[in-house]
């Protein structure tokens, strides 16, 4: 497999170095190399959510490697408190401080060494937070400006003084107590001077969002509609509760300008017939102007989605052949690689070994073959199901292997749509179509669950990994040759990057599903795992997972690091 | 009336609980019932129930059965009270959230959804 590009060899922090200044010398060096190689800037903080813009997941820091990953013992613990639903964030760590946010938006600025908590700040949060679905986890926060930015649960834009946690402004941006608790689970997106956030929707009878903000003051700069607003697209009233939003983490592209956004699912999710047309912008990859919200290009991955297959996750940058590709994998099991300028499809491949809704995706138009509606009032057994092939713990890439490492799902769910009122006092109940996300069945022959080590354009397999529960926590892949990933058992293991071999591993105490980062300070690497299992995934894959009935929850980081 | 507290709440109208929040304390964590409880063996309650269950999508994470990702079947869920406040109150344990239905749903649907939730149920020996 070729890379992409080789990294330049930076300096590396070998653990036979014994000079603090001169791993001090290589640190410096390496966050001041003037032609970073993609995946390698800022090579000792983890400053956004994938921690560099084209969502690798990557980090250079080689001091823990496959050599010495065996010896590594915990440097700090840091309890979240609040262990509701979990810990799901991906912490950010900049200049030996991690910005945390657990449970009811609850925020730390953390010391990076000690784990010692620095300040702390918690938003008095409206009481429907309560009643709504999507609440009270977030998946991070984002730091930039001098600034600490989160999205709520009770859909405002906060920003805090990074070194105080003062507030400094907060900006009500959905119309929460009238959209059924539409909200914000991730963070946004700093975009030059720009801050974007994007709205949950999809299972709420609402218009999803993406805001427009201004990083600086709040104030609201532009609101994009994910629901298109076009009758043959929605017919008559059905765009008020097309759902869609983009509650996942976009993506800023500063070569482009563009933030990349994939947006959720139509409503109701399990029944189309009220809503004929294409269903736009739902369950589509996004290219927006964050100056002004105007869309630059789309592709919408799963026209007219009656299996609520979402498709927000990470969207992955490559240059390949002279190429700008845009690596996007949806729920539905389908990885789509586009033209990062224009949208074209370059490939479409199958993360999903079991995929039954369609026979097949046209690679040239994107058109779905032969696609399987379920019935109203019927039982269809449809594969994946409604959880996905996977969740939106999202995979990770490194360019010395040329690999994609993320985990996969084999899970069907038997559907039975049916017809559904809506009612405007409905905050948790959602606006599906069913009277549940379909019964979870297994698939005979094929590893429910595993982590796959796949090339991002073809979908070549390398290697794989099977797993007792799929895995719901976020990848990281670093320079020292190693994957870690963590299950939600609670086991965090770190594989070698080109076999896949088991290096080490570790019992967090609680299930995993947050994302794993690495970062260094004072010469010093470390792995930080957020522990704290959660989730909706907790509430529905035990069904078909009964040992996961038993998997205690938490709100803990860990940090781990090499002996001294 | 200090320290009267609510027991068998059978027969208590909306008056007298109004009585008790005047004139007396309740003990933490007491919701007051606007409805009666009704009979909770009966069918016709118990299938309006199921209708809650269905159409409110508690299938969603307790199963159409009550045997799905938060198993119903094996938890001892034999007080009405218990089980009405739970609904009403939402539910916060062992890191999972079941929302509050509270104002959502009325009191009555909140009974009828506990009649048939019972069904689900067995008891503990």
């Amino acid at each position: 497999m070729t890379c992409d590009t080789s990294p330049a060899k930076l300096p590396t922090i070998a653990a036979s170095l014994s000079g603090v200044a001169l791993i001090g010398l290589g640190l410096v060096l390496g966050g001041t190399a003037s032609a970073q190689a993609p995946g390698t800037e800022d090579p000792n903080n983890w400053p956004q959510y994938h921690r560099t813009s084209n969502a690798w997941r990557y980090s250079p820091l080689d001091q823990i490697n496959k050599a010495n990953v065996g010896k590594l013992k915990v440097a700090w613990i840091h309890q979240g408190g609040d262990i509701t639903h979990g810990l799901q964030e991906t912490p950010i760590v900049i200049e030996g401080v991690v910005y945390s946010i657990s449970a009811n938006n609850h925020v730390s600025a953390i010391d990076a060494k000690t784990g010692r908590e620095i300040w702390s700040y918690q938003p008095k949060l409206d009481p429907i937070v309560k009643k709504v679905l999507f609440s009270p986890y977030s998946r991070g926060v984002a730091v930039g400006k001098g600034k600490v930015f989160i999205g709520t649960v009770d859909g405002r834009g906060i920003a805090l003084d990074q070194k105080t946690g003062k507030e400094v402004w907060q900006t009500q941006l959905t119309d929460f107590a009238n959209c059924h608790g539409c909200n914000f689970t991730s963070p946004p997106v700093i975009a030059g001077d720009v801050l974007t956030f994007g709205s949950t929707a999809g299972e709420l009878a609402t218009a999803g969002k993406i805001f427009g903000v201004n990083a600086d003051t709040g104030a609201k700069l532009w609101e994009f509609n994910t629901i298109k607003q076009d009758p043959k697209s929605w017919p008559e009233e059905t765009a008020i509760y097309g759902g869609g939003g983009a509650w996942m983490p976009g993506t800023y592209d500063a070569e482009t300008d563009t933030v990349f956004y994939g947006t959720g699912n139509p409503g109701k999710d399990f029944v189309g017939t009220d809503r004929p047309g294409d269903n736009l912008y739902t369950d589509t990859m996004l290219a927006l102007a964050p100056k002004t919200g105007n869309v630059k290009w789309y592709r919408q991955e799963i026209k007219h989605d009656v299996w609520d297959y979402d498709a927000p996750y990470e969207a992955l940058l490559f240059k390949r052949d002279g190429k700008d590709l845009l690596v996007h994998l949806n729920k539905s099991g389908f990885v789509f690689v586009l033209d990062k300028n224009n949208g074209n499809i370059e490939n479409i491949w199958r993360l999903s070994e079991t995929i039954n809704f369609v026979k097949d995706i046209d690679k040239k138009t994107g058109e779905l073959i032969d696609r399987v509606d379920p019935e109203i009032g019927k039982s269809t057994l449809i594969c994946p199901w409604a959880g996905g092939a996977r969740s939106w713990n999202a995979g990770a890439y490194s360019p010395k292997t040329g690999l994609w490492y993320t985990a996969a799902n084999e899970i069907c769910g038997a559907l039975t749509p049916v017809m559904q009122k809506t009612d405007p006092k409905d905050y948790g109940s959602g606006h599906i179509g069913s009277e549940d996300f379909g019964k979870l069945q297994l698939v005979p022959g094929h590893i429910p669950a595993r982590i796959d080590a796949r090339d991002p354009i073809t979908g070549e397999r390398k290697w794989t990994f099977e797993l007792k529960a799929p895995s719901c926590s976020t990848v990281l892949a670093t320079a020292g040759d190693l994957v870690f990933a963590g299950d939600p058992l609670g086991t965090i293991r770190a594989f070698d990057a080109e076999s896949g071999q088991v290096l080490w591993s570790f019992n967090t105490g609680s299930g995993m599903r947050g994302g794993i980062v690495t970062y260094a300070v004072d010469g010093k690497q470390y792995i930080l795992a957020p522990s704290g299992w959660g989730s909706y995934m907790a509430l529905l894959l035990p069904s078909v997972f009964p040992d996961l009935r038993n998997v205690p929850s938490a709100s803990t980081l860990i940090a781990f690091t090499l002996e001294d | 009336m200090i320290g009267v507290e609510l027991i068998a709440m059978t027969r208590i109208t909306v008056t007298a609980c109004i009585a008790f929040l005047i004139f007396g304390g309740l003990p933490a964590n007491t919701h007051c019932q606007e409805a009666k409880m009704p009979d909770l063996k009966d069918p016709k309650v118990i299938e309006a129930g199921h209708e809650v269950f269905r159409s409110k999508h508690c299938s969603y994470c307790h199963g159409s059965d009550g045997n799905g990702g938060v198993n119903l079947t094996k938890r001892d869920l034999s007080d009405p009270k218990y089980v009405f406040q739970a609904i009403t109150e939402g539910r916060e344990k062992n890191g999972l959230r079941m929302p509050a239905w509270g104002g959502v749903l009325t009191d009555e649907q909140i009974w009828e959804a506990v009649a048939f939730v019972m069904t689900l149920t067995r008891p503990v020996k």
